[in-house]
């Protein structure tokens, strides 16, 4: 019972955490790269796989994997999986409209990157196959922490399709997500 | 019961703030306790893991973890969001089945990136505790007040166990803080939180560990002096601390009465114990005497990677068999506020 007699049905508690990640050393190298507009990967010594942003190991050959083994990938690629994004209104909540965001599979990648944003595009006309290109931020707008320490920071504000004709399920079907 | 031994055991240096990801600080662990154990991946049968994903403040964590086992083609796994010792004990249960012969175990935990004492109230239930905000510090706290006010230990003591840790962990590469004080110096400090001063709580700890358990004669193969699990048992107190006394650990007793520990003489006992307290809590409940060495590594109170400190208790149980020569050791896990689960694992050479 609350102090005027009243039953008390619901009791507000707001929980909030704060996490700071730290960059780990091979992703900073790898955002250091992207704050030059230069995408990179680490290609496993052994397998030839190229990962984006690099892990500094292969996690199928389990061997590791360091800065000599670092190669060039282009800002370009296919639209592997998309959602759109209905955003509710919760506190914090930044996003007015319906997004997407997209698993690209950028050409000389191995594997693709996630929860890319979608720019220039209407959502209906989203597909699998779709070539897209990175919408780079200006330089002085590219922070290179993004909370995440994956290395990415904002130095890629989105992906836009280039009007090239749609890449066929050969070059996606193993890269679903 | 399939005897399953213990063969290999690696482990992270416990650092303050890792400077790298969960993942990449497992990579190397596991990669030595495979390479250690003179065997290879593809003989793995089953693989278990602890973590905890509200320490790293990202959902299913754990998932990436298992890069570092190098998953493909693809395992037999499993995750418990717990210590590595509880995964360790899912493992044994598994070796049990029969139709696999090795297993691997690891666990990490990176406490750096957010605020323990915060993160460790969502482990209290959510509606008296919880939104008190009890931290796990103030909890422990309570439970040393009982063990003083029941007359079981007076606060030197506390900085008896507290001195003696630091010691031991000047001999540890591992250990996160160590130093030749004395309890009478320690006694100096003020309170943390009364009745515990620093010196009587854990430092806030990334780690990661790995061990690798092989069943029946296999075992004796790969390793020259494996350490046989002789007994296993893992049990828990009521979730809400206010209906135990804290004094004691009835949970503790009965996983050691169930582990066999009084069978034979124990000579070695790493227990984790996070707060100094909790040590002579644990001696009480598990029957150590005077005679047995606790915590020779210096223990969870100079290196306290959460998910992780258990399964080193046990790994460093492991390496007093392996490599110093005992013949019955014993680690020992827990999980929850003020001991609230404990798990007991007694470890014997071939005699």
């Amino acid at each position: 019972m609350s102090e005027q007699g009243d039953v008390i049905k619901f009791m507000p508690q707001v929980i909030s955490l704060d996490y700071i990640v730290r960059t780990a050393p091979v992703n900073a190298e790898f955002g250091r790269n992207m704050q030059a507009g230069r995408v990179t990967g680490h290609k496993c010594p052994q397998c030839a796989r190229v990962y984006v942003p690099p892990k500094g190991f292969c996690p199928i050959c389990v061997v590791e994997t360091s800065k000599a083994d670092e190669v060039p990938v282009t800002d370009r690629g296919v639209v592997t999986s998309w959602t759109v994004l209905t955003p509710i209104q919760y506190h914090g909540q930044n996003e007015r409209e319906d997004y997407a965001l997209a698993s690209i599979l950028l050409d000389g990648a191995s594997g693709t990157i996630g929860q890319q944003r979608l720019l220039d595009v209407p959502l209906p006309e989203i597909r699998m196959g779709m070539r897209v290109e990175a919408v780079w931020a200006p330089e002085d707008k590219r922070n290179e922490d993004d909370g995440r320490g994956w290395g990415f920071g904002s130095a890629i504000t989105g992906f836009k399709p280039t009007g090239e004709p749609d890449a066929g399920p050969e070059i996606y079907e193993e890269h679903q997500l | 019961m399939r005897d399953v031994a213990i063969v290999s055991f690696a482990q992270a240096p416990s650092l303050a703030a890792v400077d790298k990801t969960e993942t990449q600080m497992l990579y190397p662990v596991i990669t030595s306790a495979i390479e250690r154990s003179g065997l290879g991946r593809k003989d793995i049968g089953f693989t278990c893991s602890g973590s905890a994903d509200y320490l790293a403040g990202a959902p299913f964590a754990f998932v990436s973890n298992l890069e570092a086992t190098g998953a493909w083609p693809p395992i037999s796994e499993s995750h418990v969001e717990m210590d590595g010792a509880f995964a360790l004990y899912e493992a044994w249960v598994r070796l049990q089945h029969g139709d696999v012969d090795v297993a691997l175990v690891f666990s990490s935990g990176v406490s750096s990136r957010g605020n323990l004492r915060e993160i460790l109230c969502l482990q209290n239930d959510p509606y008296y505790l919880m939104p008190l905000w009890a931290d796990h510090v103030s909890l422990a706290a309570l439970q040393a007040r009982a063990l003083l006010d029941a007359g079981l230990a007076k606060e030197s003591d506390l900085s008896e166990v507290a001195a003696r840790a630091r010691r031991n962990g000047q001999a540890n590469p591992n250990a996160q803080v160590s130093g030749d004080v004395t309890a009478d110096e320690l006694l100096s400090e003020p309170y943390l939180v009364a009745p515990l001063r620093p010196s009587d709580c854990p430092p806030v700890s990334d780690g990661a560990a790995a061990v690798i358990l092989v069943a029946g004669e296999r075992a004796r193969d790969v390793c020259e002096r494996p350490a046989w699990i002789r007994g296993i048992d893992h049990r828990v107190d009521p979730h809400y601390p206010g209906v135990r006394d804290l004094s004691t650990s009835a949970s503790a007793a009965l996983a050691a009465a169930n582990a066999g520990v009084a069978d034979a003489p124990i000579e070695v006992a790493e227990l984790a114990a996070a707060f100094s307290h909790e040590e002579l809590i644990l001696r009480d409940a598990l029957g150590l005497g005077d005679d047995v060495d606790v915590n020779p590594s210096g223990g969870a109170l100079v290196a306290n990677p959460m998910m992780v400190s258990g399964l080193i208790r046990i790994g460093e149980a492991f390496r007093q068999i392996n490599e110093k020569g005992k013949q019955r050791t014993l680690g020992h896990a827990t999980s929850g506020p003020c001991l609230q689960q404990n798990l007991v694992c007694v470890l014997e050479a071939d005699s």
